[in-house]
């Protein structure tokens, strides 16, 4: 209840703030919310099969992100950035989906 | 690739919870409880739930500016690549439109030539009026004794001369266009000739364009046109002048059967 609650508060600041993206942010930030949605899609699906561990969910959720963000940044460092970010952008699909799947069974047993 | 990676690994907790579904756990969790797992939950939420807007604000205001280096080569390689392709054509173009006004003038050169030329052949042909320095030769006949064979010498001489347009008349009647193709032909009795169809009476009077004194000089040779008009008891006079126009016309029909060749 207070993850949704912080999830919309964390909209609405972020609409309403209208901050700016640094610049050496700009080409990591689409893919480092992939990889968070990814982890608290798995964080909702650990939490529905009863495991969820909030150390184990907080570790995964930065570890996504950063590592999102390294392949990211190799891949422009080695001038496949593009195909590195779509190559990682469907991966943690993916995942999403399987997880959502998992979810979508223990919710509808279905 | 292992999809159950944020799913943790089974822990002994799980052994507890097996009887319960995943929808009294879900309630479970929606109970407001102050938990450090619930705190450290909202706080990453909120920091995605931000990130996520910023995100979808900044890609919605930026079209380059968002963009990775490796793009941003690529969209000025394209742009390179379609100016220099712009530019090639508008060379073509111009090219072409060079050649197309050469062409004009070069055709519009041409017309002029061939009108000229036109107008050069019209004299000739009797096809259009002419004017220039020549002389006017009248025979009185009063006796009746000049007929076409006359006539015709008096032609040839002028012709000989360098006559470039002739006009045979009465110079109170009829006017005719003397052109190669004309014919004259010995009408009987009343001292007329008929020139292309056309019957004129004496006196006849040839106005003729070309040198003058050349064309007086051929007719008043020994032997020539005016003793011959003398020993028939005809006279002839000859009248040089600066500007003869010669207003007649020949009728030129198409012809049927003869096409230019190419």
């Amino acid at each position: 209840m207070i993850a949704a609650i912080g999830l919309v508060a964390g909209i609405v600041a972020g609409l309403f703030l209208e901050p700016t993206v640094p610049l050496w942010l700009q080409p990591y930030l689409p893919i480092a919310v992939v990889a968070a949605l990814d982890a608290v899609f798995g964080g909702l699906r650990s939490l529905l099969d009863g495991i969820f561990d909030d150390k184990v969910f907080v570790v995964s959720f930065v570890a996504n992100v950063l590592v999102a963000a390294l392949i990211v940044y190799l891949g422009d460092q080695l001038g496949v950035g593009a195909q590195l970010s779509t190559g990682v952008v469907v991966v943690l699909g993916i995942r999403i989906f399987s997880n959502a799947a998992a979810i979508r069974r223990h919710l509808f047993h279905a | 690739m292992n999809t159950r990676e944020p799913v943790h690994e089974p822990s002994r907790h799980v052994a507890a919870h097996a009887r319960r579904t995943g929808r009294d756990r879900l309630r479970g969790a929606l109970r407001p409880r102050a938990t450090r797992g619930q705190l450290i939950a909202a706080l990453l939420c909120g920091l995605l739930g931000f990130a996520a807007a910023v995100q979808v604000r900044a890609n919605r205001d930026s079209d380059l500016a968002g963009l990775r280096q490796t793009d941003l080569v690529r969209i000025l390689d394209d742009v390179t690549e379609r100016s220099a392709r712009l530019q090639a054509e508008a060379r073509d173009l111009e090219a072409a439109r060079a050649q197309v006004t050469g062409d004009t003038s070069g055709s519009l050169a041409a017309l002029e030539q061939a009108r000229a030329r036109v107008r050069t052949l019209g004299i000739l042909a009797g096809t259009v009026a002419a004017t220039g320095p020549g002389i006017e030769f009248t025979i009185s006949d009063p006796k009746g004794e000049v007929q076409a064979d006359l006539l015709l010498d008096a032609l040839q001489e002028l012709r000989d001369a360098g006559a470039e347009a002739v006009e045979l008349a009465n110079p109170d009647g009829p006017k005719v266009r003397v052109v190669a193709s004309t014919h004259l032909v010995d009408v009987d009795g009343d001292g007329a000739v008929k020139v292309d169809e056309t019957l004129i009476k004496a006196p006849y009077q040839f106005r003729v364009i070309g040198d003058a004194r050349t064309l007086a000089a051929a007719l008043d040779i020994p032997g020539g046109v005016l003793d011959v008009l003398r020993q028939r008891e005809a006279q002839g006079m000859v009248t040089q002048r600066s500007e003869i126009t010669i207003a007649s016309l020949h009728p030129a029909p198409a012809p049927e059967y003869a096409r230019p060749a190419p």
